[in-house]
């Protein structure tokens, strides 16, 4: 039976975000909050594999109290458990206090044989804690995955490097930092909302962790957030082609080679 | 008093409609156009439970509340209409009476299909001489050993192309003389069963409305549902229940007509300015979306009724004659937002005009609405 656990976490709407000026921070308020749409892909990748290979799936967070509804709609996605790391102790951590909690958590939790996560947040854009967590609990780390099969205890997987895809193999427990592109999150269905919302949640506080000391998320941070911005929005450019067809052709892909596109098709044809 | 929807009511909302804006719009415009059913999109729906929506999980049902209920039908309905309408007739007046009134037997037999989307189901009262005054039924059912013999006919049956068992109201005879109205679950396969052919709709073309003919039509006395004598208060009730669910229906398509008012004003440019900085065109945006919360709160205050289980004929009435009016008021002020582009079929807003105008007609026109209101109030019920 397969243990998973995909990390998931709950990020502002960036569809409406906006940035108070004075603080240098994301207006959280009146933000309808939704899961990282990176998490929606690791989630369906365990989820395929509980269906290949039996076992069980829980989804984990780290975050605030109103975090519990990321938590049910995972539910209702399919997942059998969930756990909710959630103390004010928590509150600001960075990526390394994140992976320090998480870290406790699954020393806490012990069997484990895949912890999925997406690729980077939404809201931080930081892509760091798979990273870190793999580190911390000295677990082979496989990114960029886009199918894996299991044998006894060891992973096979086609994972995409650059242009090459490349098999790999590891020893369990792993873990797996997929992709957006691989596959298409499942809509969630009307019972499996309502069998969310009868579920209990597992909460686990400051108080559960075995070594609590060097947990601070304010105080122990190291890293600190001076200051977040829009950027510039890009002026929109228009230019004239002058010429025949097919000389407006060619100075258009001069144009977009010229903004470092990397491959243009035309029809069947690569240029 | 709270006006927040519950976090779950919430999640049928972004659920539904992230599964509408991706599954059920590409495929609206088309069977609208194509005056099709699409089979396809009904097993698309299977897969959200969305023909079980209230059904209880043992009978593959989705066991929600009303509310939930309503937010379900009016996303299905904000992207295609036609679609709400084949669920939420399906599920309210098909499902619904058979769960409420159907023996162990009944339901066992027939719930399980209906809740899976395997099987569609619907509910026929109208005739050709019997629409507002629903008394006046002359389909006729004759007892004869352990069957009734049917013969009749009925019009405009919403899913009548793709029903496999229909909640039907006739007249029945027995041979000790008795006579009064009941509903009989009739099924497709009967022999004697025949589907007229598909009505050439103004809207909701996506549905496939039909006639049907009952041509001495055998139907097995363990297919009365309820007591026999029962029909009328079975339909009445059941209709209840299904306005609810047409209101839902006419808010999604308002909501949607909305929307794309307020998103073409904002970017339409007349005089150097986005037409939505003009008055004339602002002004009928405030209505639209007073009104259509106006309509919201109704809907799901009947919703909330029917779950308490207090009285909601009323209520019921009120919501589906308010909803179906306003809905039709916005989308037509939608497509004059829209000026030509709107009378155009390159934009979804002349559908949701032509779709809407039924809310206003089926399961008891605005006129009955008001009658029913009506007579709710001189009863005392004010």
């Amino acid at each position: 039976m397969v243990k998973i656990f995909v990390l998931i976490k709950q990020v502002p709407d960036t569809h409406n975000l906006q940035i108070n000026r004075a603080s240098g921070t994301i207006i959280r308020e009146g933000i309808e909050n939704v899961i990282n749409q990176d998490d929606f892909h690791a989630l369906e990748f365990g989820l395929n594999l509980k269906e290949k290979y039996g076992g069980e799936v829980t989804a984990l967070t780290m975050g605030p109290p109103q975090a519990e509804s990321a938590l049910r709609e995972c539910l209702a996605m399919g997942v059998d458990k969930a756990i909710h790391v959630c103390d004010p102790i928590f509150a600001y951590s960075d990526t390394l206090q994140t992976t320090l909690v998480l870290k406790e958590v699954f020393d806490k939790i012990k069997d484990y044989d895949l912890i999925i996560t997406g690729t980077k947040t939404s809201d931080s854009s930081t892509g760091q804690v798979p990273y870190q967590l793999s580190e911390a609990l000295d677990i082979p780390l496989l990114t960029d995955i886009f199918s894996l099969d299991i044998k006894k205890n060891i992973v096979a997987c086609h994972r995409n490097f650059g242009h090459e895809s490349q098999n790999v193999e590891a020893e369990l427990p792993v873990l797996l930092r997929v992709g957006r592109h691989y596959n298409e999150p499942r809509h969630i269905s009307l019972l499996g909302i309502k069998n969310a919302f009868e579920a209990e949640i597992e909460m686990t506080d400051h108080a559960c962790l075995n070594s609590p000391d060097c947990i601070d998320g304010n105080m122990k941070s190291p890293t600190r957030v001076t200051k977040t911005e829009k950027p510039e929005e890009m002026k929109r450019k228009k230019e004239f082609l002058k010429g025949s067809t097919s000389e407006k052709v060619q100075k258009l892909i001069e144009i977009m080679q010229g903004h470092s596109i990397e491959k243009i098709w035309i029809g069947k044809q690569h240029l | 008093m709270n006006f927040e929807l519950k976090d779950k009511q919430k999640l049928v909302r972004s659920s539904v409609r992230k599964f509408s804006e991706e599954v059920l719009a590409p495929v609206a415009p088309i069977i609208d156009r194509d005056a099709e059913f699409s089979w396809d999109t009904a097993k698309e729906l299977s897969k959200i439970n969305a023909w079980g929506i209230q059904l209880p999980e043992k009978y593959g049902g989705a066991d929600l509340d009303s509310i939930s209920y309503s937010i379900t039908i009016e996303e299905i309905s904000r992207i295609c209409a036609s679609t709400g309408l084949t669920v939420t007739v399906h599920n309210s007046v098909g499902a619904y009476p058979i769960y409420k009134w159907g023996s162990e037997e009944q339901k066992e037999k027939f719930l399980p299909d209906l809740a899976s989307g395997n099987k569609i189901t619907g509910f026929t009262w109208t005739e050709p001489n019997a629409g507002s005054d629903a008394s006046g039924i002359e389909c006729l059912a004759v007892e004869d050993g352990d069957d009734f013999v049917l013969n009749g006919s009925k019009i405009f049956v919403t899913n009548g192309a793709i029903a496999s068992v229909l909640v039907v109201g006739t007249r029945f005879k027995k041979e000790n003389g008795e006579e009064g109205m009941t509903a009989l679950l009739v099924e497709k396969d009967m022999e004697g069963y025949e589907i007229g052919t598909k009505e050439d709709k103004l809207g909701m073309r996506g549905n496939p409305t039909t006639s049907l003919y009952f041509n001495n039509v055998r139907v097995p006395k363990e297919n009365v549902l309820g007591k026999i004598s029962d029909g009328f208060k079975i339909a009445m009730q059941t209709l209840d229940v299904g306005r609810i669910g047409i209101a839902a229906q006419a808010l999604g398509i308002a909501q949607a007509a909305y929307e794309h008012a307020v998103e073409y004003s904002k970017g339409r440019i007349q005089f150097r300015k986005p037409i939505s900085n003009f008055q004339g065109v602002s002004f009928k945006l405030a209505e639209m979306a007073t009104n259509i919360d106006a309509a919201r709160l109704l809907v799901y205050r009947a919703a909330y009724l029917k779950d308490n289980r207090e009285r909601f004929t009323k209520e019921s009435a009120m919501c589906k004659y308010y909803a179906s009016k306003i809905a039709r008021k916005a989308t037509q002020e939608a497509l004059q937002v829209h000026g030509g582009y709107g009378y155009m079929k390159d934009l979804p807003v002349e559908r949701y005009y032509r779709d809407v105008k039924v809310t206003e007609i089926y399961e008891g026109t605005s006129e009955i609405m008001k009658l029913i209101i009506a007579q709710q109030i001189l009863r005392g019920n004010i």
